[in-house]
């Protein structure tokens, strides 16, 4: 298992008061549900799982993706504007 | 007997400053259904008048505001208005939209647009109601702010105003309409140059409407389609613009030490999150919105209007300054003085640059923040350095140097959005008529990452997309509309479902449907057909009663576009007039990725070809299909010149 930081952004972060979280995890696809079950439902009904990811900046894809000790997750929720 | 068309009020407003006089200026049914309204009527009325050589401060430089047909009926974010002029920025037309309620109270007092013509010898405010319009002396309110003004003003009407920065000349003045602005292209010079301090309008007439019924089912739904988007009822409530800021640094296009980079390290201090968490006092929003983006925030114990991304960007990243509340005090300063905050910031941005090449010094360096506020008012007055800052990036590097990296297009400097990782973004920068702005770019950036993660490094497809984008939101601002409604019409789960297989075929062929979207640009008569993802067009049928369809929808945009693109040639736009600074387009962001440069040339091959243009000028064929308003005499002569 890896400790990791996950960063929330926008709708992530508005819907749980939570700008960062510290999270054991072996993947990506560990940290929604861990998320899930320490911030909850999302108040807007948007899914951790559905979010797009940065990986120490880069972006990920890859659900698979195995997570390293110090790895920064960034989630980010949709956004537009002018 | 029955109007041809409701939604319109069906006068214009002929204002002559110099000798104080009104008039109607004719504007018939067959210019309604041609034009639609808004930024698109203003442009038809102002290609028939300019002339070659016609400059900003001209006396018969006219200053045209518009409504739309939507505004007034009842229709949400349906209260936007256009002033469209010569800007003094550019030298080319500025078509500059506002949030304000002026709009509707025009529509009120039985107008759906004013003219302005001459100059005033002494400053005025012109008062218009139903019956009457009248000169008011305003030498009194002249040297006053925005609020100062606005507040020395009937409290019951509609009003205009501008602030010091207007009174000099900045060429980046804004006008006010309540907290909202005509930010670009320096309509508020324009206003200051003529005198006129102010306007207000004050009735109470409505527009008609064709089908109430069928209008208000329309209404309801599209409200609904708004508050439920995951965009424009969701990230904008909660966020408004200023979310993007965290989006924009992982994409890599939040501009940094003034677009030689697209992220900053202390992107987090001047997030929207954090200015949700800290600083938001409520939300805001234009009259008739039902997205309320806008965010009220406190200085000097005053609840004011809070920053947008614009200048969270701009005077952060873009600077180096990673201090919110310094910006949230800027974003108020400038309102104050009324000028623009993204050509402010750029400009103030290119200054720090020039120092930091030893080219010139004016005070201001990358990281240092405690003169700019100093700056700003320097600016406004036009004293000392604020003087040449207040001519823009484009005409201090024509006198320093540094044009590489005097971040603008056409004279206009370019918004916070960062665009060699957002290639089609660039394109649309490059090619918007009224220059730099993200906007009338037709905003690529909402599919290139921000909202869809389309390859955003790919020319593929991008010219044909920035066009469909940019006609189609021509006219949805034509109709009166806030242009975060064509938000809207992409797909609900393609954005809160990124992850989903359909949503990764889609996106990965949406840069291959070029040719499709080329046709129904092209051939836009051809979609006879409406979708429920654009209700505006529903709405402006059952308002007016012009048949109303997408392929309609996206000839009013074609329309608009090539009006303004020709009248910018008349006013001496030369031929391939569509670039950027070579710093966006010929160095790498990341030297070790070449793909992370706007490939404009490539892409501008294909736009020409696409919007039936050579060189940035459309053809006498293109222009005489759309039905624009000009003599192959004029036509041949504008040409003759841009080549020259």
């Amino acid at each position: 298992m890896a400790n990791v930081t996950v960063k929330l952004f926008g709708v992530f972060r508005v819907d749980t008061h939570t700008p960062s979280i510290a999270l054991q995890a072996e993947k990506l696809k560990d940290v929604f549900p861990a998320l899930q079950d320490k911030l909850g439902q999302l108040d807007s009904g948007l899914q951790f799982k559905d979010a797009t990811v940065y990986i120490n900046g880069e972006s990920c894809k890859k659900k698979s993706r195995a997570l390293q000790d110090g790895d920064e997750i960034w989630l980010l929720s949709p956004a537009s504007g002018g | 007997m029955k109007k041809p068309y409701d939604g319109y009020m069906g006068k214009v407003l002929f204002v002559d400053l110099t000798n104080r006089t009104h008039s109607l200026y004719p504007w018939t049914d067959a210019d309604r259904r041609r034009t639609l309204g808004g930024k698109v009527m203003a442009a038809d009325i102002l290609l028939r008048h300019i002339q070659f050589g016609m400059q900003a401060f001209d006396e018969d430089n006219w200053i045209v505001v518009t409504t739309g047909p939507l505004t007034g009926c009842g229709c949400p974010n349906s209260s936007r208005f256009n002033i469209s002029t010569i800007s003094p920025l550019t030298g080319i037309l500025t078509s500059s939209n506002c949030g304000g309620d002026f709009g509707l109270w025009l529509k009120r007092c039985g107008y759906d647009a004013v003219i302005f013509t001459g100059k005033s010898k002494t400053p005025v405010t012109v008062s218009i109601t139903h019956n009457d319009v009248v000169f008011v002396d305003a030498s009194s309110l002249w040297g006053m702010t925005t609020t100062e003004t606005q507040e020395r003003l009937p409290r019951r009407s509609g009003k205009l105003v501008i602030g010091p920065a207007g009174e000099h000349k900045v060429l980046y003045a804004c006008v006010f309409s309540g907290e909202r602005t005509a930010g670009r292209g320096g309509v508020g010079a324009v206003f200051g140059d003529k005198k006129l301090k102010a306007v207000t309008a004050f009735g109470t007439s409505l527009p008609d409407v064709r089908d109430r019924e069928k209008l208000r089912n329309t209404n309801e739904k599209w409200v609904r389609t708004l508050k439920t988007h995951p965009l424009t009822g969701r990230q904008l409530p909660k966020l408004g613009t200023a979310g993007l800021i965290a989006p924009m640094q992982a994409h890599s296009i939040l501009a940094t030490k003034n677009f030689s980079a697209g992220r900053f390290d202390g992107f987090e201090k001047i997030c929207g999150e954090e200015l949700a968490e800290k600083h938001l006092v409520r939300n805001a929003a234009c009259t008739t919105c039902a997205i309320r983006c806008a965010r009220m925030v406190k200085v000097d114990d005053k609840i004011v209007k809070g920053p947008e991304l614009e200048i969270l960007g701009l005077l952060g990243a873009n600077i180096l300054n990673d201090d919110i509340e310094k910006i949230i005090r800027w974003n108020y300063v400038l309102d104050e003085l009324g000028m623009d905050s993204i050509s402010a910031a750029g400009t103030v941005a290119f200054a720090m640059e020039l120092k930091e090449k030893g080219v010139r010094d004016f005070g201001l360096e990358f990281g240092k923040t405690d003169n700019i506020e100093e700056m700003f008012h320097k600016i406004a007055y036009r004293e000392g350095d604020g003087d040449i800052l207040a001519d823009g990036s484009r005409k201090m590097s024509e006198r320093f140097g540094g044009k590489e990296y005097a971040i603008h297009a056409k004279g206009m400097e370019l918004a916070a959005y960062e665009p060699r990782h957002a290639v089609g973004h660039g394109l649309g920068y490059a090619t918007a008529n009224r220059g730099g702005c993200h906007l009338n770019a037709g905003y690529m950036v909402v599919v290139e990452g921000l909202g869809l993660d389309v390859d955003s490094l790919t020319p593929h497809g991008k010219a044909a997309l920035a066009i469909m984008f940019q006609n189609l939101m021509e006219a949805v601002s034509a109709g009166g509309e806030c242009l975060f409604t064509s938000y809207a019409v992409l797909p609900g789960f393609l954005i809160d479902k990124p992850n989903w297989p359909l949503t990764k075929i889609i996106l990965a062929a949406f840069p291959y449907v070029g040719p499709v979207v080329n046709l129904l640009s092209h051939f836009t008569k051809a979609a006879k057909i409406n979708i429920p993802l654009l209700p505006e067009s529903y709405a402006i049928k059952y308002a007016t009663g012009i048949p109303s369809t997408m392929g309609a929808m996206l000839t009013w945009g074609a329309y608009g576009y090539n009006t303004e693109r020709i009248a910018n040639i008349i006013l001496g736009q030369k031929a391939d007039a569509d670039q950027l600074p070579k710093r966006l387009t010929d160095e790498a962001q990341n030297p070790d990725d070449p793909r992370t440069k706007v490939p404009l040339d490539k892409m501008k091959k294909v736009y020409n070809r696409a919007r039936g243009w050579k060189n940035g000028v459309p053809t006498w064929h293109r222009l005489k299909t759309l039905g624009v308003p000009i003599t192959r005499e004029v036509y041949d002569a504008a040409v003759k010149e841009a080549y020259r």
